[in-house]
C-alpha cells in the first residue's frame, strides 16, 4: 500500500529538493495533465518544500524542511531532481543556512533520505547522473543512489522527463505503494520496452530502410538513434502535453536520455557507437574498425608480398606437391607388391 | 621396412570431433563477424536483402557457436588436449625463432611440434576473445533479462561498444588464421579435412 493509502483523507507529504539542476524536470512536470500541476498541488498531495515554486524563502524553507523531518519521518516523499555534488566541500550546491553554516545538497540528501518514506530521483542527473556528471564532472557529481546506498531510490530517469512517468511513479506510490521496477530501479510501467521495440519507424528498420540524412522519414538507425538502448514509452505515450510527438516523429534521432550511460555513452549523438577513449586518444568506434581493417591488410599484404617475393610460398606449395606424389607412389608400389 | 607400415596412420592430425566442431565454429564466426557489421552499419555491400535477414542469419550463427565453442572447449579438456593449444613456456622460448623466420630473417623453417608460437598465440586469442564476444552478445540479446550485466557495463551503449571491438580483435585474428592456413602449403589445410597431413 501507499504511505496512507487511498482511503485516507490526509494528504501525502511530498518534499522537491533540487540540487545540481537545469530544473528541466520541475518545468517539465508543470505541463503535465489529468491531473494537471495545480489540481494535483491543491488535491493529490501536500507540497511542502519546492526549491523552485514555493513562496518560503530563507529560514522558513529550512523550517518547513525541519519540521517534516521532525514530525513526519518515513511518512514523507522525498524528491530529488539533479546529482549531489561531491567536490570543493561541496558547496557546489547548498540548500540553505542552517545553524550558521551552510547545508549542503550532499548534507540535506543524507539527512532528508535517511528518513524518507519513498525516494524518487527524478530526471537522469539524479538518477544516473546525466549531463551534471558528464566528463570531466569538475563538481564531483554522484547520483542519488550512490548517496542513499541502503535506501531503494526509484529512478525515474530523462531529460527532461515525461511528466506522466513522474506524475504515474508518485500516484502509483500513493495508491498503490512501490511499482514494479527494473534492475536500474525504473519504474516497468514507463521503462519496460524500448523505444526501439515500440517505434512507429520499426518496419523501416527491418525492412532495411534506412535515412542517410536528417528529416528523411526512414529509421535512423544509420543517424545514431539510440532507440535500441534505450528503455521509455515516448513512441506511444508521445510528448507535448496531448500526446502529439516524441523526437523520431520529430525527424530527429532518440539520444537515448533515460539510459544510465547517457550522456557521455550516447555520443556522439549522430554516431551508432561512443567513441573509443584510449590515454592521448579519442576515436570514433567506426574509425577503430577501419584503421583495424587497413593495419590489418596493410600487414597480410606486406607478409604475403614479402612471401612470394622470396619465393617462399611457391616452396611451400611445392614440397607439399612433392610429399604428395611421394605418398602416391608408395601407395602403387605397394598395390604392385600385393597383385 | 615395410611399406605399408610407412603408409600407416597411426594418429590423425586433427580428430573426427574437432574437425567437426571447427566446421560447426568456423562458418558460425564468419557468420557473425559478417552479418554483425551489417547490424553495426548496414550497407548493400555485405549482401543481406534487409535487417531482418541480417539478424536471423547472425542469431542462427551465435547460437551456433556457443553449442560449439562450449563443446569444443569440453572436448580440450576432456582430451588435454588444450595443451597443444595453450602457450607455456617452450612457447615463449620458441618465439623469437618464430618471429626471425616470418620476418624473413631466417631461411630455415623451424619445426614445432602441431603448432607454431604463432598459431598457439592466435587460437589463445580466440580462447579469450570468444568468450567476451558471446558474453557481450548475449547480455544485448538478452537485454531484458540480463539488465544487471548492463548494469556492470555502465549502459547498453557501452556493451554494444565492447561487442563490436571484441569482434574487430576477432576478425582479425581470423584474418591472420586464414592467410597463414593458404599460405602454409595444401597439406595444413588438408587436414582440417581429412585429419591427416
Amino acid at each position: 500500500m501507499g504511505l496512507d493509502g487511498p482511503e485516507s483523507k490526509t494528504k501525502p507529504v511530498v518534499l522537491w529538493l533540487g540540487t545540481n539542476t537545469c530544473a528541466g524536470d520541475l518545468l517539465s512536470f508543470l505541463n503535465n495533465n489529468n491531473p494537471g500541476y495545480q489540481t494535483w498541488v491543491n488535491d493529490y498531495v501536500d507540497l511542502r518544500y519546492d526549491y523552485l515554486l514555493g513562496v518560503s524563502q530563507g529560514p522558513q524553507n529550512i523550517e518547513i524542511l525541519d519540521s517534516t523531518l521532525a514530525d513526519l519521518p518515513g511518512r514523507y516523499i522525498l524528491i530529488v531532481e539533479g546529482t549531489i555534488p561531491t567536490n570543493s566541500y561541496e558547496f557546489c550546491s547548498v540548500i540553505g543556512i542552517k545553524n550558521s553554516e551552510y547545508w549542503t545538497a550532499l548534507q540535506a540528501v543524507r539527512e532528508l533520505g535517511a528518513k524518507a518514506g519513498h525516494i524518487i530521483a527524478a530526471g537522469t542527473c539524479a538518477a544516473f547522473g546525466g549531463p551534471y556528471a558528464a566528463a570531466p564532472n569538475p563538481t564531483g557529481s554522484v547520483p542519488l543512489q550512490a548517496i542513499l546506498r541502503e535506501r531503494t531510490v526509484i529512478n525515474v530517469p530523462g531529460c527532461p522527463i515525461n511528466p506522466e512517468w513522474l506524475m504515474g511513479t508518485i500516484n502509483h506510490l500513493i495508491l498503490y505503494g512501490v511499482p514494479e521496477l527494473d534492475s536500474l530501479n525504473r519504474p516497468r510501467l514507463f521503462y519496460g520496452q524500448t523505444i526501439h521495440d515500440q517505434c512507429q519507424r520499426r518496419a523501416h528498420f527491418d525492412n532495411g530502410v534506412f535515412a542517410e540524412n536528417p528529416g528523411e522519414p526512414w529509421c535512423m538507425y544509420k543517424l545514431g538513434c539510440k532507440g535500441p538502448t534505450t528503455y521509455a514509452d515516448c513512441p506511444s505515450r508521445q510528448w507535448n502535453t496531448e500526446h502529439v510527438s516524441w523526437p523520431v516523429k520529430a525527424n530527429t534521432p532518440c539520444i537515448g536520455c533515460t539510459s544510465p550511460e547517457f550522456p557521455d555513452g550516447d555520443m556522439p549523438f549522430f554516431e551508432h557507437l561512443p567513441d573509443v577513449e584510449l590515454p592521448g586518444i579519442r576515436m570514433q568506434a567506426n574509425q577503430v574498425g577501419r584503421w583495424a581493417g587497413l593495419f590489418t591488410a596493410l600487414g597480410i599484404g606486406s607478409h604475403l608480398a614479402a612471401n612470394i617475393v622470396t619465393g617462399r610460398l611457391a616452396g611451400n606449395y611445392k614440397r607439399d606437391l612433392a610429399s604428395s606424389r611421394r605418398k602416391r607412389l608408395l601407395k602403387k608400389k605397394i598395390l604392385r607388391k600385393k597383385f | 621396412m615395410d611399406l605399408t607400415l610407412k603408409l600407416k596412420r597411426k594418429k590423425p592430425r586433427h580428430s573426427l570431433v574437432a574437425r567437426v566442431l571447427h566446421w560447426l565454429y568456423a562458418p558460425s564466426v564468419l557468420t557473425c563477424i559478417w552479418s554483425g557489421f551489417y547490424i553495426n552499419r548496414p550497407a548493400k555491400i555485405y549482401g543481406f536483402r534487409n535487417m531482418n535477414s541480417a539478424q536471423k542469419a547472425h542469431f542462427i550463427a551465435q547460437f551456433t557457436l556457443i553449442f560449439a565453442f562450449l563443446a569444443r572447449v569440453y572436448y580440450a579438456f576432456q582430451k588435454k588436449n588444450y595443451k597443444e593449444i595453450l602457450p607455456n613456456r617452450q612457447t615463449i622460448q620458441n618465439l623469437p625463432r618464430f618471429v626471425r623466420y616470418e620476418l624473413f630473417l631466417n631461411s630455415k623453417k623451424p619445426q614445432f611440434p602441431k603448432y607454431n608460437p604463432g598459431q598457439k598465440l592466435l587460437f589463445t586469442g580466440f580462447v579469450l576473445l570468444l568468450p567476451l564476444q558471446i558474453l557481450t552478445g548475449l547480455a544485448l540479446y538478452f537485454q531484458d533479462s540480463w539488465q544487471k550485466t548492463t548494469k556492470i557495463a555502465k549502459g547498453l551503449n557501452y556493451l554494444r561498444q565492447l561487442h563490436f571491438l571484441v569482434a574487430l580483435g576477432n576478425a582479425i585474428l581470423v584474418a591472420g588464421h586464414l592467410y597463414f592456413v593458404f599460405t602454409q602449403g595444401f597439406k595444413t589445410l588438408k587436414s582440417i579435412f581429412t585429419g591427416y597431413k
